[in-house]
Parts: C-alpha cells; sequence; structure tokens
C-alpha cells in the first residue's frame, strides 16, 4: 500500500507541473528561421564588408547561444525569486540609459543608442534593459497596489512610474520606438490589472487624434518647408511614409526599398536566398527590414507563417498568464507578452510602410545580439512560471 | 511574499482571476487583430501591388545594353552590295564600376580622339551606363579593350558602309548613329532594312557590379531584310561618269541622268551630279567657311544631299511637246499629216510669241512640226483642244498627281489653276513653259505615252529578302491602264523616232539601233538671266521601248541648245548599254 502510494505521489509529482514545450519550440522555431534569414539577407554585405559571408550570422548564433543559456537558468529559478529586485530593476532601468552619455555610449546611425560592456567587448541597448526592468517593477507593483489598481488614483500611478524611462529614452537616446515599446508594455500591463475598459477607449481615442494632429502638422510643415522654413526629421519621417516615391533619395528611401522587395516577393517569393534588394538596395536589410527580405524570398505565404508564429507565441504566452499561479506570476507574462506583440506588430507595420518609419527590429529574427538576449531571458522568466502551473487546476 | 500582502483581498482573488483573463484576452484578441490587418496590408502589396513594385524593383536591378540589329543592305538588280555593314564599337562608360576616372579620362580623351572636356563629362555623370562614343573603329575599340580598364564597356556593332562611296548617293542615302534611315532609300525602306535591337539585361547590385550568379538574359538582334532594287551598278556607274564630264566641259551647275524601264517603271539609273559621299555625309565641300552657324550648315547639307531628279522641279520646255502633241491625237484635233504654216511667231489673244526660228518654219506637216520643234505649230494643237480639254488630258496623263516614285521627298507640279488659265497660259504650256514639273514626272508620262498608254510607278524596290535569300516580300506598284490608245502611242513612238533619225534630235542617234527622243532648251526664271536648262530624252527600240533616259544639264556655258549639250549624252550612254541591255540591233 505505502509502495503504491508512493508510487502514486510520484507520479504525481511528475505530472504536476508543467513545462510548456509547445512555447520553446516556437521560440527555437523563430531563431533557427531567423539565423537563416539573417545568413540570406547578409551574407552580400558581409563578405563585401568583413571578407566574410557568415560574418553576422557567426555573431548572432553566439548571442543566440549565449541567450539560450541564460533562458534555461532563468526557466529554473523560481520567478518570484525576483520579485525582491523590482526596485532595482526600476532605477537600473532610469539609471542605465545615461550611460549612453558616458565614454561607453557607442554612436551609430547619427544616435546614440548602445553601450559597450567593458571587457565583454559587447555593445547593450540599454532600452532593452528599461524594457526587461519595467516589466518587473509593473507586475510587484499591481500586487502592492491589490485593489488599488482598481481606483483612479492607482491607474495614474501606474501611468506615472513608467514615464521617467520612457522620456529618457526618447530624449536621451532618440530611440522613438523603444520608448513606444517601454510605454505600450506599461499600459497594456495596466489594461490587465485594472478591470475597467472605459478609461482604455478613451486613451486609445486620444491616441488615434493625436496621430492625426501629428501628421496633419507634418503634412502642413512640408509646405512651409516648401516655402523656406527648417524642417524637422520626424516630420519629414511622416511625408515620407505618406507618399515614399516623392522623396526617394532621403528618408523614403527606405520604405520604398523595402516596399519594391515585398512587392518584388509576390505570393510565391523569388525562393531562399534570391533577393535582389538585399544586394545593398535596401539598407539595415539583416536587421529592422529583414521582414521585407522574407517578404522578397519566401512571398506571402513566409509571410504568413511568421505572422502566425508570432501570433501562437501571444497565445501560448496567454495560456500561461490565464493559468499562472499567482497574479504576479501572470502579470510577468502579460508584460513579455506585450514586449513582443507590440515590437512584432510594430516592426512589421513599419515595413509594410502601414506607419512611419522607425527603428524597430523584429523579435527573434532580426539581427542584433543584446535585443535577443533579452528576449530570451524574458522567454525564461514565461517558461518559469509555466513551470510553476499546476496540471490540475488545468 | 505577494499573498500575504493580499491575504484580505482572498475571497475577491478568484474574483479578480477572471477578470484578468478576460483582458488578457482581448488584449490577445487586439493583437491577433492587429496582425490580421498588417495581412491584410501585405496581401495588398504582394497581390495587387506586386507588378508595380516588381517592375520598379526591376529597373533597379538591370541593367540593359542593346545589340544593335544588323541592319539590311541594298543589293542592285546583278546582286551587288551597294549598301553594307562593317563591325564598329560603341565606347561607354559605367560610373559604378569605374575605379580610376583619371586614368579612364585620360585614355579614352586620347584613343578616341575627344576633348578631356567631353570625356570627363561622361565619366563624371551618375548613370547607369553613359555612351562616349559610338562608331568607333575595330581597331580602336580593340585597343581600348586591352587596357582592360573597369567600368569601360566596349560593345561591337555595325555601322553602315557604301562600298562605292558616292554612287548614287542620292538615292540610297545614308543612315544616322542608330541605325536609322535619313534620307534616301534607307528612309523609305527602313522598317524592312532596320531589323530588330536585341538586348543583354544583367543583374547588378546596388553598386552597378554585374551578379555572375544571375546570368545575363540575352535577347538576340533579328537582322534586318536585304532590299534588292532596280538600279544597275553599271548604267549608274557610266551615267556617272558622263555626267560628270558633261557637267566639267560645260561648266554645268548639275547635270541629272535617268535610265528607266518604260515598261514597268524600274529604275537603272538615276545620277545627279555632284553626288556626295555616303561614307562620310556630313563633311562639307572644300573651301567652305568655317564660321557657318549650326542652321546654315544644315541648310547647306540639305542642298547637298537634294536629289534633283525628285525634289525639284524645272520648266520641261520643248519635250513636253510630246505631251501636247499626244493629247492633240487623242482628241483627234491633229493627224500625223495635218498642215500647219510657221511664220516664225504667232498671235495668242494680244501677245506675239515666237518661234525659236526667227525665219519660221514655212508649211509643214504635223510630223515635220515636232522634228523641227515649232512652238507655233503646238501653240495651235493646244488652242485647237481648247482650255477644257487641255487641262483634261494634263490631268489624265497623271500630270497633276506625284509619280509615287519609292523616295521621300518627291515634289508635286507646278501648274496654273484652270480658272487662271487664258489662251496666253494655255499656248506656253502647250510647248513646255510657264508651269513646272519634275524630271521624274516628265519621264514617267512620256513613257506611259510611248509604251502603250500605260501609266506605271517609277520605282527602284524590288523585293526584301532575308539572309538566306529567300524573298519575304515583293513590292509591287500601281499602273494605270489607257493614258493614251495603243493606236496613239505607235503614232508618237513614231514621231519621236524621226525626231532623232532626222530632225532636231539628231545628235541622239544611236548607230545600229532605233532611238526615239526629243530635245529641248529652257530658259530658267526669271527670263533674261541667260540661265538654261538644256535636256533631251531619248528611248529605244523606238519601235518597242525597253529604256527610256533622260539627260538634264542644268546651266551650261557656251553653246546651251539641247541638240547639242543633252542629246550626246544620251548618245554614248546608249552606244554602251544598249548592247549590255541585250537589246538587239537592227542591221540595215
Amino acid at each position: 500500500m505505502a509502495a503504491q502510494r508512493r508510487a502514486k505521489r510520484k507520479k504525481k509529482e511528475q505530472s504536476e507541473y508543467f513545462f510548456d514545450y509547445s512555447l520553446l519550440f516556437i521560440v527555437l522555431f523563430l531563431l533557427g528561421f531567423g539565423l537563416v534569414m539573417i545568413y540570406s539577407a547578409s551574407s552580400y554585405g558581409a563578405f563585401e564588408e568583413f571578407g566574410d559571408t557568415a560574418y553576422y550570422l557567426k555573431k548572432q548564433l553566439t548571442a543566440i547561444i549565449i541567450g539560450l543559456v541564460m533562458m534555461i537558468a532563468v526557466a529554473n529559478i523560481p520567478y518570484r525569486f525576483w520579485e525582491h529586485f523590482y526596485l532595482i530593476g526600476y532605477f537600473v532601468s532610469i539609471a542605465i540609459i545615461w550611460l549612453v552619455k558616458t565614454p561607453l555610449g557607442v554612436e551609430s546611425h547619427g544616435a546614440t543608442r548602445w553601450v559597450k560592456i567593458p571587457v565583454i567587448g559587447m555593445n547593450l541597448q540599454p532600452a532593452e534593459v528599461a524594457k526587461l526592468g519595467m516589466i518587473l517593477f509593473l507586475a510587484v507593483l499591481v500586487c502592492k497596489m491589490g485593489r488599488g489598481v482598481r481606483t483612479f488614483r492607482g491607474f495614474v500611478l501606474m501611468m506615472i512610474f513608467p514615464l521617467p524611462a520612457v522620456a529618457e529614452i526618447y530624449l536621451l537616446t532618440q530611440n522613438l520606438s523603444s520608448a513606444i515599446i517601454v510605454m505600450g508594455i506599461s499600459v497594456l500591463m495596466v489594461f490587465v490589472a485594472s478591470p475597467d475598459y472605459k478609461k482604455f477607449v478613451i486613451m486609445g481615442l486620444l491616441v488615434i487624434a493625436a496621430a492625426a494632429v501629428v501628421i496633419y502638422l507634418a503634412v502642413s510643415s512640408a509646405e512651409n518647408v516648401a516655402a523656406g522654413e527648417s524642417d524637422n526629421f520626424r516630420f519629414r519621417r511622416i511625408t515620407a511614409w505618406l507618399d515614399p516615391e516623392s522623396d526617394p533619395s532621403y528618408t523614403g528611401f527606405q520604405t520604398l526599398q523595402g516596399l519594391y522587395a515585398i512587392g518584388s516577393g509576390g505570393i510565391w517569393g523569388k525562393g531562399l536566398g534570391q533577393s535582389m534588394q538585399k544586394l545593398n538596395f535596401l539598407p539595415e536589410a539583416q536587421n529592422d527590414m529583414i521582414f521585407s527580405i522574407i517578404c522578397e524570398e519566401l512571398g506571402l505565404f513566409g509571410a504568413i507563417a511568421i505572422i502566425l508564429m508570432f501570433i501562437m507565441l501571444l497565445w501560448r504566452m496567454m495560456i500561461i498568464a490565464n493559468n499562472a499561479p499567482d497574479l504576479f506570476g501572470a502579470m510577468l507574462v502579460v508584460g513579455v507578452m506585450g514586449h513582443i506583440a507590440v515590437q512584432a506588430i510594430l516592426n512589421i507595420a513599419v515595413v509594410t510602410a502601414t506607419i512611419p518609419n522607425t527603428g524597430i527590429s523584429l523579435p527573434f529574427i532580426s539581427y542584433g545580439g543584446s535585443s535577443v538576449m533579452f528576449l530570451l531571458v524574458e522567454i525564461g522568466l514565461v517558461l518559469s512560471v509555466a513551470r510553476r502551473i499546476q496540471l490540475k487546476e488545468l | 511574499m505577494l499573498s500575504d500582502n493580499n491575504h484580505a483581498a482572498e475571497d475577491g482573488l478568484i474574483q479578480n482571476k477572471i477578470a484578468h483573463r478576460k483582458k488578457i484576452l482581448a488584449a490577445f484578441l487586439i493583437f491577433t487583430g492587429l496582425f490580421a490587418l498588417l495581412f491584410g496590408r501585405l496581401v495588398y502589396l504582394c497581390g495587387w501591388k506586386a507588378e508595380y513594385y516588381s517592375a520598379q524593383a526591376e529597373e533597379l536591378h538591370e541593367r540593359e545594353r542593346s545589340i544593335k540589329a544588323a541592319r539590311g543592305r541594298i543589293l542592285d538588280r546583278t546582286g551587288k552590295v551597294l549598301a553594307d555593314n562593317k563591325t564598329v564599337c560603341t565606347v561607354s562608360v559605367i560610373y559604378n564600376q569605374i575605379e580610376d576616372p583619371e586614368e579612364v579620362i585620360r585614355v579614352l580623351g586620347r584613343e578616341l580622339e575627344l576633348t578631356e572636356e567631353y570625356v570627363r563629362k561622361r565619366v563624371e555623370k551618375y548613370s547607369s551606363i553613359e555612351r562616349v562614343k559610338s562608331n568607333v573603329d575595330k581597331a580602336v575599340g580593340d585597343r581600348i579593350r586591352e587596357y582592360d580598364l573597369a567600368g569601360v564597356k566596349v560593345d561591337e556593332d555595325y555601322k553602315r558602309y557604301y562600298p562605292y562611296d558616292e554612287l548614287a548617293s542620292k538615292v540610297l542615302g545614308f543612315t544616322g548613329g542608330d541605325n536609322q534611315g535619313i534620307i534616301g532609300l534607307e528612309v523609305v525602306y527602313d522598317t524592312y532594312m532596320q531589323g530588330k535591337p536585341g538586348k543583354i539585361l544583367t543583374m547588378t547590385d546596388a553598386k552597378g557590379i554585374e551578379v555572375e550568379s544571375a546570368g545575363e538574359r540575352r535577347v538576340e538582334p533579328v537582322s534586318g531584310l536585304d532590299l534588292c532594287i532596280s538600279l544597275d551598278m553599271n548604267i549608274q556607274t557610266y551615267a556617272t561618269q558622263l555626267a560628270n564630264q558633261a557637267m566639267a566641259t560645260k561648266q554645268a551647275d548639275s547635270v541629272s541622268i535617268l535610265v528607266m524601264n518604260p515598261q514597268n517603271g524600274e529604275i537603272l539609273a538615276m545620277v545627279n551630279v555632284p553626288e556626295f559621299d555616303l561614307n562620310n555625309p556630313y563633311d562639307l565641300p572644300e573651301g567652305t567657311s568655317e564660321t557657318l552657324t549650326a542652321e546654315e550648315k544644315q541648310n547647306l547639307l540639305n542642298g547637298i544631299w537634294r536629289n534633283g531628279c525628285i525634289n525639284d522641279t524645272y520648266e520641261p520646255g520643248s519635250t513636253f511637246k510630246i505631251i501636247t502633241a499626244a493629247a492633240g491625237l487623242s482628241e483627234g484635233v491633229v493627224t500625223p499629216e495635218s498642215s500647219f504654216s510657221c511664220p516664225g511667231f504667232i498671235i495668242v489673244d494680244d501677245r506675239k510669241i515666237r518661234c525659236h526660228k526667227v525665219a519660221g518654219h514655212g508649211s509643214q506637216d504635223f510630223t515635220h512640226t515636232m522634228m523641227n520643234s515649232c512652238n507655233p505649230a503646238l501653240i495651235t494643237v493646244g488652242l485647237r483642244l481648247g482650255i477644257d480639254n487641255y487641262y483634261g488630258y494634263f490631268e489624265k496623263f497623271g500630270l497633276k498627281t506625284k509619280t509615287g516614285i519609292d523616295l521621300p521627298g518627291e515634289a508635286g507640279t507646278i501648274m496654273h489653276k484652270k480658272e487662271n488659265m487664258g489662251n496666253v497660259e494655255l499656248a506656253t504650256v502647250a510647248f513646255g513653259q510657264s508651269f513646272q514639273i519634275t524630271p521624274i514626272q516628265l519621264l514617267t508620262t512620256v513613257s506611259s505615252i510611248i509604251n502603250g498608254g500605260r501609266r506605271i510607278t517609277p520605282h527602284f524596290g524590288i523585293k526584301a529578302v532575308d539572309g538566306e535569300g529567300a524573298v519575304k516580300e515583293t513590292f509591287t506598284y500601281p499602273v494605270k491602264e489607257n493614258i493614251v490608245t495603243e493606236e496613239t502611242s505607235a503614232v508618237m513612238r513614231n514621231i519621236l523616232e524621226m525626231v532623232v533619225s532626222e530632225g532636231s534630235g539628231a545628235n541622239g542617234k544611236v548607230e545600229g539601233f532605233s532611238i526615239g527622243g526629243k530635245t529641248a532648251t529652257s530658259q530658267t526664271l526669271p527670263r533674261g538671266s541667260g540661265r538654261y536648262i538644256a535636256s533631251f530624252l531619248g528611248f529605244a527600240p523606238a519601235e518597242s521601248p525597253q529604256v527610256i533616259a533622260l539627260a538634264i544639264v542644268n546651266n551650261p556655258q557656251g553653246v546651251y541648245y539641247g541638240g547639242q549639250v543633252a542629246a550626246p549624252i544620251i548618245r554614248q550612254l546608249y552606244e554602251n548599254i544598249l548592247p549590255y541591255l541585250g537589246i538587239a540591233a537592227y542591221h540595215e
């Protein structure tokens, strides 16, 4: 009997906890697919610049391996461990962005968005740290507020806390897209924590109205520029977005080249490796614009496959968040979900010229070491939450 | 621990959780909806706009170099090549591939004999491919290729080449740098001879470097068709010699000789001296002022390229009496036996019109009036016909319309309006004055009078053949029947034979052959300038004409009578070409 009970308990222990292999598989698929596409998109330029077709591939692979190790480590640490670090996470997020103003800052593309980590010699984008720090901080904050989150005061507090980091990212690193992502993550977490809908609908409408005003200002400023007034590069991005062909040599150039790539892929694509636009025509082909190379080589069907993979990834995260053993775990997963969703949607929207051009990478697929490492750490957190799900609750 | 902090809300936790789940689901659905919108955008871009964007991208990626098609040759009636192609090179520069612009500018400037400024402009122009010079000798092209300069392309193509330089220059015409006809047959048969240019399409990267793995697409050029024309190189050569000779001895401004088959309108020779060098058509004659403006230069060249037989009109003079006679015979107002009396002048209304023989020809029959080229007699015939009838025949013979020859720029007839014509005008027209026609018009009209009444279309083009010699198109030309009756035609042949054998055209006589013909001496406008046009029109054999020829000497010095100046040219011509054409001599 005792042996039977022990066996029963052992069986229970084995199946008690859950490991989300589907999520892991989707992430691994996206990473693998990303490596193939990075090699395809970058080999020509890499050979020209560094004499090594696999230059970018090797760097990305290294980052992914480090990232995977970190992911496994984080997945095996009970996520509640991080709860204690929420204030540190918050202040580090705000402080680290100042590093770009120190000699450690690395300038590229006319903006300082990276810091060089001494010794390792790797570039780190402080905004990535801020995203992770903000997810942790807000998840804890929601739990600490408890019912307070339902009040208007709670809502305002939740919205105000991330603002210093958002403002820093935008003002110090000229990185509008990361600022939008951090803000987006925060809004999503507040949205989930608060049972109210009305506030968010009003917020959404305000954002749309603000966008309309900005577009209007950009168009009229373009007219003023024609009349001889000085112009603004963000406004020019908007006019270039509205009519990329009017400005193919400046801001509209990248957008237009991306559209050429997407359009020439058609429904079935030219075939893997057959892109013409990656031959230095399309700037940032392996980076922000990699989705347009996917469209050119694999066509509409390749694009659908990627979009479906992202939707499945979000779906898995939704399942995990819904079944998380506590609010803290759920909010962590929601934060990560928001990060990946906002970034992927913005990236595809930029590439397809649905919104004005702003530098933003496609999660897991675009080239970029620090980005993929932090994403994998976030996936580690999600997996860690998933492991605490008791199967009987499912 | 969190759960401790939230202990008070333990009950609410379950409810809270349900609310959170709803919110998470809502977030997921919003994200999915946004992805769906983006997917719709992608469908629009990859489906609807795909063609547009891929065409734009293609344009961006492809470099196109064209391959000239070999232009069809021009062959004379015996198959001799009158216009051919030779291989030349086109030198271009590709901005993105140039590594050492100074070296390129130096080498191209030296080899192509161009100014540094000119080459620099092309080398430094930011374009996909820029042509520096075309029609470069193959030897020079090969030399440039040996420098192996990055960014310099030497493409071989064809250049028009005329083996006989000046021969029939105004007939054949020449082509421009893009293989298009500029004047002459090269223009009229351009579509046949041009062919279709081919293309080499290569894919390049953003720097313009060719992508080798993409390969190149080649669209082969289609050669143009060869044009077979009725011109006979030997006759043309000989006629040119005669014309040059006459121009030299008579110090004339120009001499034209036309040789045609009156039965079908095939032109055997068309000479307009001075001719010009087809291989260097833009060369100006020596001694030309070098300070000409571009427009003056072009006007001068247009004058040099002008084909007098077709582009210019003149007063035909006495040769036109053939038409008056034919009209009179057709209408029955005169027969060969009708008798006329010439006192040396004739009074028409209030005008006194003189005969060229001041003493008058006295009493003569109609045949003799033609042999003597008597003006009053032909004026009488014209007056007997009356203005309506005469004008009717003028139109019936086709003199008001163009001949339809296959050369560009044929001039129309300049004639009085019928309502403005009085008897004086009729009288002058009857002996070939006060109106103007082209030489080809005169020759064509006379041909139709002597060939039995068929107005033929003068022409050069016979057929277009491909490289293997297969006939691709045979050209046909309209013929208008019954211009005059066969009887009238026979009478006219007889009268004109008499003109040469015993009358004013005696200098056109050829030993052993029967020749019909008519001389003319016309004064050019303004009258009294002392400038004349001497001409002679002759055909052989007189009974059944196989060949008809017209010689026109423009402004001869000294003796200026057609019988003295122009008739001997045709005689010399016939002495040589009649045996050559296989026209049997009769033996008395």
